[in-house]
């Protein structure tokens, strides 16, 4: 078994300049941060009809109402996170802002960039990479590539990641699922998952439906992020 | 009348249910423009049957642990108006798993758990799931 870039078509090329716009990296990077409530308040603006900051403070008290930080019983370093949801929620509006179809594109890159900006953190010298290929000895390789790979040796992981639990169907979860099978082939215990910036619960009624195989496949759901740095 | 002025919230402190329900009448909504998307029928009726009774079931509380603030009111009533300005049924239907969540987390309180590790949730302890305290937990239902 062996890893590979994945050839580059148009589609790609235009999604890569997505990827390395520095607004996803600056998304993904307080969402690394942040709190189950404030990854909530990112999916909610991210998704938004409306961009006015007012509205969404508005909309999540517990994250910017009066004095966090300065209660009684509120939790230490609470000023520091509403600076912090502060500045998660104008990124999350520029991304809104950027329109409805290019949205839904920077909306994936950023649940990709996070995934791998967490995985990193536990992975040490594991290398994280980004649209990879897995090939198998005597298998037709996937046309598509997985979205981040970790390239261990001894447990190497491939993740695809979602925006929303619609986005899981039987396709995503059929090249999973035959990555994990192939590698047991040539006896590697490879991790697969998929990574969903949704509810565990709506991801969890989508599978349920589900046909295609997916018992050794992963979910790491909205609130379980934390899972992929290592932190339960 | 802009949608954001402060005096269309409901006043009160002990109108929870009124709040919730109209919190619900604003979900229902939202399934029927998503089930304009045919291939999507089943997964949206399963997202209604999950979190319409969770919706209804957080405006049933009583005592003053159950009355809600005006920046709880508020908070729904910005929720509802903020689902009620969409028309494309795609969009609903990414709205029908996220606006649960935010009116739980509304009139529920807080997750004080960090993604960096730092803090902990406030009602954490030996044998409690880490989820018990988010408002996720609220509304996800037996796993």
């Amino acid at each position: 078994m062996r890893f590979q870039d994945a050839a580059k078509d148009a589609r790609a090329v235009v999604y890569a300049g997505i990827q390395a716009d520095p607004l996803v990296a600056r998304v993904a990077g307080l969402l690394a941060g942040a709190t189950a409530a404030e990854r909530l308040m990112a999916r909610a603006a991210m998704n938004g009809e409306r961009t006015g900051p007012e509205v969404w403070r508005r909309m999540f008290p517990t994250l910017f109402g009066e004095g966090p930080g300065e209660g009684p019983g509120e939790r230490p370093g609470g000023a520091d996170r509403r600076l912090h949801a502060e500045a998660l929620l104008a990124a999350s509006l520029e991304v809104a802002e950027r329109g409805e179809a290019a949205r839904s594109s920077y909306r994936g890159a950023v649940v990709e960039e996070l995934t791998a900006l967490l995985l990193a953190r536990r992975t040490g010298q594991a290398p994280v990479k980004r649209e990879r290929r897995v090939l198998f000895d005597g298998v037709r390789a996937e046309i598509h590539p997985y979205d981040v790979t970790v390239e261990s040796e001894a447990r190497p992981e491939v993740y695809d990641c979602k925006w929303g639990a619609r986005g899981i169907n039987a396709d995503v979860l059929n090249q999973l699922d035959d990555a994990r099978a192939h590698a047991a082939d040539e006896e590697i215990a490879m991790h697969v998952a998929i990574v969903v910036f949704d509810a565990r619960r709506s991801c969890e009624l989508r599978l349920d439906r589900a046909t295609a195989e997916h018992a050794g496949t992963d979910l790491i759901a909205l609130e379980s992020l934390d899972e992929l740095a290592g932190r339960r | 009348m802009p949608l954001s002025r402060p005096d269309r919230y409901a006043k009160g402190v002990n109108d929870r249910q009124v709040v919730l329900d109209r919190a619900a009448d604003a979900y229902r909504a939202l399934l029927d423009l998503a089930e304009t998307v045919e291939d999507e029928w089943q997964y949206i009726n399963d997202l209604g049957e999950a979190y319409l009774p969770g919706i209804v079931a957080l405006g049933i509380s009583s005592g003053a642990a159950g009355e809600l603030g005006d920046a709880q009111v508020a908070a729904v009533d910005e929720a509802i108006a903020e689902i009620a300005l969409i028309a494309d049924p795609h969009k609903a239907i990414d709205w029908l798993s996220t606006f649960p969540h935010v009116v739980a987390l509304a009139v529920s309180g807080d997750v004080s758990a960090t993604g960096d590790g730092r803090g902990e949730a406030t009602e954490s302890g030996p044998g409690r799931d880490p989820d018990d305290d988010s408002p996720f937990g609220m509304l996800r239902g037996p796993r």
